[in-house]
């Protein structure tokens, strides 16, 4: 044996040792073909590798315009017809039906749940035939165009963790905003503007507040973090430079400015020094982009006409429709409305009718907007809340007063544009309006879609942050094929 | 252990001669089963040998292949390189096993589900290894292996073998198992989208292909059906039609769908792939519906199940157009970008570019001809609301590959609209709000490839577009026409914030809608469209005013009345004196709050309000130099359920000073009833014969007892001040 070892070991020559290891390195190479992360270091892909991959193929939809009905709309009185509830007004909700579902703190104690059926009346609209309350009446003439999800469905039940989880995909504060997302994976289309807009308005019913960290970058680098623009007479303040500088003198200092921040940079590296001169760069931009986009007065009558009186006056709803698509139109990748005034937990009927007076016209209009430009196929508009109200009434009921309390099982949102199917209902509720019995949509596929139509695979569109990859969608979420035409 | 160990050893000593006859008793076995098959009935335990099959199977086909390959190795002399013993098991364990592999199969195939003709072929060759290989061994002694007769039997049991096993994967994993993975990806999906798909070709031919066609084509035709065409569909098999809506199950199709799956007739039969139970209901849909061949998805209605079954199956589908044409240069796309104009690649692989321009007074025409060297790659271009000239029609027309043209609000006239029937791919073309005429958009019928046009906002009349919706090729977007549409004006804005008007400062009201007019009054009448005065220039009050507005246009409704109380301060006091406290709670900043020129909010807690309910409220105003006043306002305020009422009497007192005073003017003020509204701010004026003063005493008396209707009934109410003004 030992000599066995030993002629083994006198007779591998350096021909022998060089053909096996040529043997081994070619099963090597051949094997990594297989595996293409493989020489990547730890197989992690490249930052600037993934941006530069996008989109990863060709979008249906270039923007978003995000109408958000803060404080959460009653479903059942807009879009999710149920005459059931009206039939069993005042009948305790089904123990069955309710299924250990939580409450909130406001009705936990309430000894019965009282069905309240809706007081306003529904009719069928358009091709699609769908139901809606006679709250809408244009929304209703351009249903043909939406695409009404009646199955979405969130995790979280009281406002904060539930604007939280739609805007950024987890309930808990500080992850990117979805408007952030898509200016990381998209960049802004125009230079001259930021890429995620804000817009706030209230209604005069129950109002719930919005606060800056639902259009916060988080992790990404803060040029993508949504720009507020202020409700009043001017949406962006400062804008003019101050007497006695002009652009020349305003363009020496924002250079000379520039180098010292590169200066710093290059002493300490902090990215969110090149990004504030980016910031800087852009206000500079702006100051002649922006002035001509929220001059109102160049507008058409036909448009007035279109969003309602209303669009004229600052701060308004509707005011902010027409400065949507006026954005949008100049290539704002993300932008993001929010009305509050929805949250109606005693005396809906009558709060509900004054938040569909502000806000029934102006989106309609929008989408004939966008439509009659031809910009709607490029464009994804959205409407919805945060998540649904209950079908039983909270506090008293009466025969034409009741209240709502929060519902996070089954809600309705509705899209339209942006490739997404038109005159459609997707989803149904139980006859209750309470539990989805078809084609549920989960938060986390409501944006894996909406990521979809933008041209991104929603598993890849990642950023790495302490030491973990993150994503909108978090580790979930489904793409919904029903919703895409 | 080792006493019994030997035992054992000497047990095992002829182990290969207690396999060989087992073996051959199997092999015994198999071939009288054989004979007798027609007759044979497996009873249920022994189902579970068969089942076996797949367990054993691979042991005789890769010891058999090893000793296969050892025969065509071997060679003369036979040596001990050769291990002669060894391969001798190795045939003998390949003997065995092959036998219980095919005993285990043969039962196994007297189970339903297996496709006859390889399951026919798969059994006798399964049969033939296994009675081969008992024989080749039994005759192994007297054929060495390396006589030529031995390779060639070892070449056919190569044979043998790869042919049964392939057989035998066929039957269990489908026929085009191995294939499969290739031609999916040399094929791509070439998917139909939801308005071009027909119910049958798009969702139930797929189903019946995959479900059904195994068993029922042309090669096999079961039970006589083959389902491939409509013909052969509707044609049916042995049993008769396949659908028959007369009847409550629909018909033989759906009823054999429907059977138990442990029945015979179920079909797919038991062991094959199944019908999801959306497959189900879109056959039986449309059987139901007529089992229309030519019905399109479209057509159906959206309540109907199929409809959300082809969304689910059509939809989502990434229908990228491919392009004939090769990407850019990308340094040449990155050089031309500029802030003004973004030009980009659909996605990251796709060579098509868009090209989107900003900024109207940065616009120069060359920004369009500067992209030729990209004209095979440009398919889309957004110019909305640049000075783009009719000229420039001209330089548009040569990017050959727009499919999308987007010219809203440019300048354009039409004049050279013609030059866009060169883009022979242009599918969408917006001429939104410029002025272009009917007839110029008439041309562009001839363009093959337009699909759609929007002319919202453009020269061509209501009644010309009635000509251009004729056309069934373009579908011309009109979007919203204003002029049948009346709607109520929003109501105007009063500007001023501040209601207490001193001195000379002007009442300024706004609309924002231009070319309203803003009607008014100021003596609490509501303004009508007629008569009351226009809203041309600042309003002076000289006055405590009730100020009511309406703004109307033509082509609107009136709006709704806007109305405004404003509170004249001609003289403000140079100090402020009380004479009793307020309540610790509602002391304001004392005496000063009530000369200070604003109005509080109807906010009691506000802190500019002054409140008053154990004593009176009094206190005097003082001037340094006398001045003619004529009356003196006092500005309150109701709170109903706040026990905040108006004063039962007010006293207006004045003279030169404090020592002189004579009483001017006592108000009784209505007190508020049940009806009345809960909060609302009062004003309560007390008019005199204008005289020099220095000096006004006010009092102001809470009622001692609120009334019987009121749930506080019998205490004492507030009064509440914030200002006293001197006119």
């Amino acid at each position: 044996m030992e000599k066995q070892v030993f002629d083994f070991g006198i007779n591998t020559t350096r021909r022998h040792f060089l053909s096996k290891l040529s043997l081994g390195v070619g099963s090597a190479a051949l094997g990594s073909l297989l595996i293409p992360d493989l020489f990547r270091g730890n197989g992690e892909p490249n930052m600037d590798d993934i941006v530069a991959g996008l989109p990863h193929f060709a979008p249906k939809a270039k923007r978003v315009i995000y109408l958000f009905q803060n404080g959460a709309p009653s479903q059942l009185d807009l879009f999710d017809y149920k005459p059931m509830l009206n039939k069993m007004h005042g009948e305790d909700l089904p123990e069955s039906i309710r299924g250990g579902q939580r409450l909130t703190g406001m009705t936990a104690n309430q000894a019965k749940f009282p069905l309240a059926g809706s007081v306003f009346k529904f009719a069928q609209h358009g091709k699609s035939g769908a139901w809606m309350s006679e709250l809408l009446p244009h929304m209703s003439s351009i249903v043909d165009d939406l695409c009404i999800i009646r199955s979405l469905n969130t995790e979280a039940i009281n406002h904060d963790p539930a604007l939280t989880f739609f805007q950024t995909g987890a309930q808990v504060g500080n992850r990117p905003s979805m408007g952030s997302w898509l200016s990381y994976g998209l960049g802004s289309e125009n230079q001259n503007l930021p890429g995620f807009c804000v817009l706030l308005s209230r209604g005069k019913g129950n109002g719930q507040g919005v606060y800056s960290k639902l259009w916060t970058n988080g992790f990404l680098d803060s040029v993508h973090q949504g720009v507020q623009f202020s409700s009043g007479e001017n949406p962006v303040l400062y804008l003019n430079d101050p007497d006695g500088m002009d652009r020349a003198q305003r363009r020496k200092m924002l250079d000379k400015l520039s180098e010292l921040n590169q200066g710093t940079f290059s002493e300490f590296g902090d990215p969110e020094i090149t990004a504030k001169v980016q910031q800087y760069e852009m206000a500079f931009r702006m100051q002649t982009a922006v002035p001509e986009i929220t001059d109102m007065s160049k507008e058409p009558e036909s448009i007035v006409k279109l969003y309602g009186p209303e669009c004229l006056v600052p701060g308004t709803y509707a005011a902010n429709c027409l400065l949507a698509r006026k954005l949008s139109e100049q290539g704002v990748r993300f932008v993001q409305l929010y009305h509050q005034g929805w949250d109606s937990h005693g005396g809906l009927p009558n709060e509900i009718k004054g938040q569909c007076m502000d806000v029934d016209q102006s989106s309609a209009a929008l989408i004939t907007d966008l439509k009659q430009r031809g910009l709607l196929d490029e464009t994804l508009v959205i409407w919805g809340g945060e998540f649904g109200r209950t079908n039983y009434c909270q506090g008293t009921l009466t025969k034409d007063n009741y209240g709502r309390d929060h519902h996070p099982r089954a809600f309705t949102v509705w899209m339209a544009g942006g490739g997404v199917k038109p005159g459609i209902v997707y989803g149904e509720t139980d006859e209750f309006g309470y539990n989805i019995v078809k084609d549920p949509v989960h938060v986390h596929d409501f944006h894996a879609t909406i990521l979809n139509q933008l041209g991104l695979d929603h598993e890849k569109l990642v950023f790495k942050h302490q030491g973990r990859r993150y994503r909108l969608t978090d580790v979930a979420g489904k793409l919904v094929k029903g919703l895409i035409a | 252990m080792n006493s019994k160990s030997k035992p054992s050893h000497q047990y095992f000593a002829d182990w290969k001669g207690i396999i060989y006859n087992l073996a051959f008793f199997l092999n015994g076995l198999l071939v009288f089963l054989l004979v007798f098959e027609e007759r044979l009935s497996i009873p249920f335990w022994m189902q579970s040998i068969g089942r076996m099959h797949p367990l054993v199977l691979h042991f005789p086909l890769v010891v058999l292949l090893l000793y296969s390959i050892w025969t065509l190795l071997v060679g003369k002399p036979e040596s001990t390189r050769w291990n002669s013993d060894l391969a001798d098991t190795l045939l003998l364990i390949g003997t065995f096993t092959a036998v219980i592999a095919a005993f285990s199969g043969f039962v196994l195939s007297k189970e339903e589900g297996y496709e006859a003709d390889t399951l026919f072929w798969h059994k006798w060759l399964g049969i033939v290894i296994s009675v081969a290989s008992i024989v080749w061994y039994s005759t192994g002694k007297y054929l060495p292996p390396w006589k030529i007769l031995s390779k060639i039997i070892a070449v056919s049991f190569i044979l043998l073998l790869l042919i049964g096993g392939h057989l035998g994967g066929n039957l269990t994993h489908g026929e085009d198992f191995l294939t499969a993975p290739l031609e999916l990806s040399s094929e791509p999906e070439n998917k139909i989208s939801f308005e071009e798909a027909k119910v049958y070709a798009d969702l139930v031919q797929p189903v019946l292909k995959q479900k059904c066609y195994a068993c029922h084509n042309a090669e096999k035709s079961k039970g006589d059906l083959q389902m491939q065409t409509k013909e052969l569909l509707t044609k049916g098999g042995k049993n008769g039609a396949l659908w028959d809506t007369t009847r409550a199950d629909l018909g033989l199709l759906l009823a054999r769908v429907h059977l138990p799956l442990d029945d015979k007739k179920h079909m797919p039969p038991r062991g094959k792939a199944q019908l999801t139970d959306e497959e189900i209901v879109l056959l039986a849909e449309w059987v139901k519906g007529g089992s229309s061949f030519e019905q399109m998805v479209s057509a159906i209605s959206p309540q109907n199940p199929v409809y959300n079954y082809a969304q689910n199956i059509l939809g989502g589908s990434r229908t990228e157009e491919s392009y004939d044409f090769s990407a850019a240069d990308p340094g040449k796309v990155k050089e031309l970008n500029t802030t003004y104009r973004l030009i980009k690649p659909y996605s990251a692989e796709s060579p098509a570019l868009f090209v989107n321009f900003y900024n109207r007074a940065a616009f120069k025409s060359s920004d369009i001809s500067d992209l030729a060297p990209l004209k095979d790659q440009i398919v889309a271009m957004d110019l909305s609301k640049m000075p783009v000239k009719d000229e420039d029609l001209k330089t548009i027309a040569q990017f050959p590959e727009l499919r999308k043209l987007l010219l809203t609000f440019t300048d354009i006239q039409g004049r050279s609209l013609s030059e866009l029937k060169k883009l022979t791919k242009l599918r969408e073309l917006s001429l939104s709000g410029t002025a272009i005429k009917l007839a110029q958009v008439k041309e562009l019928e001839s363009i093959p490839s337009l699909k759609k046009v929007f002319i919202w906002s453009t020269d061509i009349q209501q009644e010309e577009l009635a000509q251009l919706k004729k056309s069934r090729k373009i579908d011309f977007e009109t979007g919203f026409r204003s002029d049948t549409v009346v709607l109520a004006l929003n109501p105007p804005i009063i500007e001023n914030e501040e209601q207490i008007i001193s001195g000379n400062t002007p009442i300024k009201m706004k609309h924002q809608i231009p070319g309203t007019v803003i009607r008014y009054t100021i003596d609490g009448t509501e303004p009508d469209s007629i008569n009351a005065p226009v809203y041309d220039k600042p309003i002076l009050i000289s006055k405590n005013t009730d100020l009511k507005a309406k703004a109307f246009k033509k082509g609107w409704y009136g709006s709704k009345q806007v109305d405004k109380t404003f509170l004249k301060s001609t003289y403000r006091a140079d100090s402020v004196r009380l004479i009793t406290e307020p309540d610790a709670k509602y002391k304001a900043k004392g005496g000063k709050s009530l000369a200070d020129g604003v109005k509080s909010s109807a906010e009691p807690g506000s802190g500019s309000w002054l409140g008053y309910r154990e004593t009176d409220f009094q206190s005097y105003l003082l001037f340094k130099k006398p001045v003619k006043a004529s009356s003196v306002t006092l500005s309150m305020l109701r709170n109903v359920g706040g026990f905040i009422f108006p004063p039962v009497r007010i006293e207006v007192w004045g003279g030169s000073d404090e020592k002189s005073l004579k009483l001017l003017k006592t108000i009784t003020p209505q007190m508020p009833d049940k009806t009345t509204s809960n909060v609302d701010d009062l004003v309560f004026e007390a008019d005199f014969a204008p005289q020099e003063i220095s000096c006004i005493k006010v009092i102001a008396r809470p009622l001692a007892k609120l009334p019987a209707w009121h749930p506080g009934k019998g205490q004492k109410a507030w009064v509440f001040v914030d200002e006293v003004l001197v006119n």
